[in-house]
């Protein structure tokens, strides 16, 4: 939180006392609880341990990580400066700020960090302790991630994670770097590559990256694109197997997922909305980039399109980036994994008799794992369902309540209609508000360690 | 290794004759309703006038009856052994669009419908019990027509009662698959005579349903042709109406009759085999009607507590308009007695959710099914448990009987091939220019084989103005859904031809 103030002080520092204090707030907290439990045993760590560890950080963390909006009075409702804040770290994106540029400078500095170090937070997430939980996207790879064991957490991991904030950090400061050579002043470049790494989304611009150069948007498409990638990948790249890293199924499957409707939406937009071609695939590109990558950076209002355009832009919210990415949904992995078992389903009404496994780069997949997958997208689906109902009793449309729920379950950030890409979630009500922290929330974890806390038979045992 | 070329085409070809016979004789049978409300019937014998049907009717009869003779009578003797699974198949599919194709023929040659593509339409909804139409002013149809119409449903729901709970599941799909072979004369290896035996006592209890049916309403008042024909469209869980705004007119009576045969429409028919043989034990603890009883209870009282608090609805109609639309739903009739979109949005999404559940199989409803739906939570749950046990191995069950790792595995490969070819189907409406809501709410009705959707294809409008390749992308849908999408999607296959 400290890190925020050399910014706050440079544009005027209004905010800085009430950074300060929420930082001295977090400090003697954390600080007190940490010396409560000086003599705790690591090793008993387990996994029921685990979940639990994992949900109560999150909303705690969100909780502390609200004061900042909050005692500075930017954001007077704690509901609001909640959602915001479980935005941030969910890297979802999604805003109740009507006016950004009003957000005294060390503020947004602190909504940008939010986002980046949930991102720094699930990359180790989603490599490390989600597998050994037992789920994720990334037990599907169990072999290729280095340092990971499936029984327990080893040391190794440390230097896992090591590796992939190096890429993060690298990456991030090669966005910063090409985003000033586009004419972004040093601020804004950080806070948005800090977003688009995290695959978070807030811009402290109202209009996202709507009045930026070309130039910018095809460098924020291609960082979302890289921050939507598997991170194993760029650790692949890096040690020089090139040809490996992109000989995956998921990576190939990833890339048609993004061109295929962006060359779809682009033409539609020549044919039916008039633009030049330059201009539609750029809107194309970068919107679909976006979306699957689950940042939720806007370069223009896509409402305004042709509704089959935006209805793909909906249905891929419900894809998602790369296993091992900071982007979230069901992501293209389970994907991969669903259309080849439907296959296998049709082949065996054909031959009942015969055997077909269902394999992956070569390797044979666990059918427990393929359980998971099919059982996470029932969940993600029924998940879907009850929170659009749950939006819709608090007044809002079908389109909107649909969009934001699908979004926020994301991590995306932008919705349809009232909640739509040149909106924003202020005017929702409140426990619509906080509906949708929990949903972001349930997102990001993947679903299950949230439910699992919240299962009778979690707490039986 | 076969090929395309030792697939048995007489038999199918034998098959089609079978079905267009019968067909022909259904509609032969329209012309006693036509001539009844003609009075000047014989002497204007003419085509293309709406007014007089009877002629039409006549020559459609005898078109399809040539037809199907010619298909039945010339194809050499059968040996019954040479008949798979491959011939089953495609006999299923392509049945079922020979007799939409020629069952849309009265529609044209009476001039009640100008293109084809709407009378395709009509009679696709008509055969697969869905329910949505094109018309506007149902009432000014001539009765030998609409009498045809209602005959599609009925025909439609005789036919799904065997082929769901007879024909698939030896083919391999279905939802029947899901239970035990308990019904009498399925055998699990080839089809046999029993069928016939089989399909005999189903007929039987749905041809008594139906008079019972038509005797409660016309005890309410309604007249033999309309009693009829609402008796055809309940029992088939279609939802053609007689009148210009379905059933919103009736009285409170009807409108309840109507509940009960909707609901008893939607149970599965084997279950009645049980209750005729006195085992009603059998029948009341089955965990599927269990589920449907409670999901419609449950759902219609919170619908009605919604329309009494919030939308200041007197106590009876509150319930009864929410009691019949979440049965009509459910069962995926699709009876309208109540513009569900004057309801605030949160009930009507409850209804639009609904329509991806469906009645129980082995019943005329179509949808996801409600077995299915109940297996999907149960394994949901269990998905759970095993996360903090994984080495605990806790199977699905159902009715006490433990349900296999490949069933299940089936249903949830089911949900997904469904829920994608929703999206995908609500993606091609969009293209055609529809908006969002009335794309999907068109899409999951007729995926769902229920018949009102949403926005500007709503309970109280129609399917007149959707683009032309939106009817036929709406008629594929309808036919997905009825035949269980796998039946006709592994046609498409190249596993298939190649066996």
């Amino acid at each position: 939180m400290l890190t925020t103030l050399p910014f706050s002080f440079y544009y005027g520092g209004s905010d800085a006392n009430a950074i300060f204090y929420s930082a001295l707030i977090t400090g003697i907290v954390g600080g007190s609880l940490w010396f409560i439990q000086r003599h705790y045993n690591e090793k008993d760590i387990g996994r029921r341990e685990g979940y639990v560890i994992v949900f109560f950080t999150w909303v705690i963390m969100s909780f502390f990580g609200a004061l900042p909006y909050y005692i500075s009075g930017a954001i007077p409702s704690f509901t609001d400066a909640y959602f915001e804040t479980m935005s941030g770290f969910s890297t979802t994106g999604a805003s109740i700020l009507r006016d950004v540029e009003i957000v005294p400078k060390g503020l947004l500095f602190w909504r940008a960090m939010t986002h980046w170090i949930g991102g720094m937070g699930i990359i180790v997430l989603s490599v490390a302790i989600l597998p050994f939980l037992g789920f994720g996207g990334m037990s599907l790879f169990f072999a290729e991630v280095p340092g990971v064991e499936k029984e327990k957490l080893s040391p190794r991991i440390a230097n896992t994670a090591r590796s992939l904030w190096g890429i993060y950090i690298g990456l991030t400061f090669a966005m910063v770097l090409m985003l000033m050579l586009g004419g972004m002043n040093f601020y804004e470049s950080i806070c948005h590559a800090f977003a688009a790494l995290a695959t978070g989304g807030f811009s402290p611009k109202n209009t996202s990256l709507a009045g930026y150069s070309p130039y910018i948007q095809y460098v924020a498409t291609f960082f979302m694109f890289l921050a939507g990638t598997n991170f194993a990948l760029h650790y692949m790249v890096l040690k020089g197997k090139f040809r490996k890293a992109i000989s995956g199924v998921e990576y190939r499957t990833y890339l048609m997922v993004l061109l295929i409707p962006a060359i779809i939406i682009s033409i539609a937009l020549v044919t039916q909305r008039g633009y030049g071609v330059e201009h539609a695939w750029r809107a194309a590109i970068f919107n679909v980039v976006s979306i699957i990558s689950c940042t939720g950076f806007a370069n223009e209002d896509f409402m305004l399109w042709p509704v089959f355009t935006w209805f793909i832009l909906f249905l891929l919210m419900f894809v998602g980036g790369m296993a091992g990415s900071t982007s979230g949904s069901m992501k293209v992995i389970r994907w991969v994994v669903l259309f080849k078992n439907l296959k296998v389903s049709l082949n065996h009404l054909v031959h009942p008799t015969g055997m077909f496994r269902v394999r992956v780069d070569g390797n044979p997949l666990n059918p427990l794992n393929v359980h998971n997958v099919f059982a996470m997208f029932v969940l993600y689906l029924m998940t879907f369902a009850v929170g659009s109902l749950l939006l819709t009793v608090t007044g809002l449309d079908v389109t909107s309540s649909m969009g934001s729920v699908a979004t926020c379950m994301a991590g995306i950030g932008p919705g349809l209609n009232t909640t739509g890409p040149v909106a924003n979630f202020a005017h929702l009500h409140d426990f619509a508000k906080w509906v949708l922290s929990f949903l972001m929330l349930m997102g990001r974890l993947e679903l299950f360690s949230v439910m699992i806390v919240f299962s009778s038979a979690f707490w039986k045992k | 290794m076969s090929t395309i070329r030792d697939i048995n085409q007489y038999a199918i070809f034998k098959a089609m004759g079978a079905l267009l016979l019968i067909e022909g004789i259904f509609i032969l049978f329209c012309l006693i309703p036509s001539a009844i409300y003609d009075s000047e019937c014989l002497n204007s014998l003419r085509l293309f006038d709406p007014k007089h049907d009877f002629l039409p009717l006549l020559l459609c009869s005898g078109l399809t009856l040539i037809i199907g003779s010619i298909l039945f009578f010339s194809t050499k003797k059968l040996n019954k052994n040479s008949i798979g699974k491959r011939e089953g198949y495609i006999i299923v599919s392509l049945g079922w669009l020979v007799i939409t194709l020629f069952g849309a023929v009265p529609y044209m040659l009476s001039g009640v419908t100008v293109s084809y593509t709407d009378a395709f339409f009509e009679t696709m909804s008509g055969f697969t019990t869905t329910g949505a139409t094109i018309f506007t002013y149902i009432e000014s149809i001539p009765k030998g027509i609409l009498f045809w119409r209602a005959l599609t449903h009925w025909i439609g729901g005789m036919g799904i009662i065997v082929l769901s709970l007879a024909v698939l599941p030896i083919l391999g799909t279905g939802s029947m698959q899901l239970f035990d072979a308990e019904v009498p004369g399925v055998s699990v290896d080839k089809i046999t005579p029993r069928i016939a035996i089989t399909a005999k006592h189903l007929w039987g209890i749905y041809v008594s349903l139906t008079i019972l049916c038509t005797a409660f309403l016309m005890a309410g008042g309604m007249n033999l042709y309309d009693s009829l024909c609402h008796a055809f469209a309940t029992l088939a869980t279609g939802g053609f109406g007689t009148k210009n705004d379905s059933v919103a007119s009736f009285s409170p009576y009807i409108q309840y009759v109507l509940v009960l045969f909707m609901f008893l429409a939607g149970v599965n028919f084997s279950l009645y085999f049980f209750a005729l043989k006195g085992k009603f034990q059998r029948m009341i603890k089955n965990e599927e009607l269990r589920s449907y009883a409670k999901l419609i209870l449950g759902v219609s009282i919170v619908i009605a507590l919604g329309l009494i608090l919030r939308h200041g609805i007197p106590v009876e109609k509150a319930f009864r308009d929410s009691l019949f639309q979440v049965v009509s739903i459910i069962t995926t009739t699709g009876f309208v007695s109540t513009n569900y979109l004057t309801w605030p949005v949160y009930l009507w999404l409850i209804i639009f959710l609904l329509m991806f559940t469906g009645g129980c199989a082995g019943s005329t409803g179509g949808g996801i099914k409600i077995v299915r739906i109940v297996l999907l939570i149960k394994n949901s749950k269990l998905e759970l448990k095993r996360m903090i046990h994984p080495q605990a191995l806790i199977p699905v069950r159902l009715d006490g009987k433990v349900i296999s790792q490949g069933v299940i595995f089936n249903v949830l490969a089911f949900f997904l091939i469904y829920i994608i070819v929703f999206a995908l189907g609500s993606l091609g409406m969009t293209m055609l220019g529809l908006d969002f809501e009335s794309s999907i709410g068109g899409v999951a009705s007729c995926l769902g084989n229920i018949g009102p959707g949403l926005g500007s294809i709503g309970p109280v409008l129609n399917y007149g103005l959707v683009p032309d390749l939106g009817k036929w992308l709406l008629s594929l849908m309808m036919m997905l859904g009825r035949l269980e999408l796998f039946t006709v999607l592994i046609l498409f296959t190249s596993a298939f031809w190649n066996k």
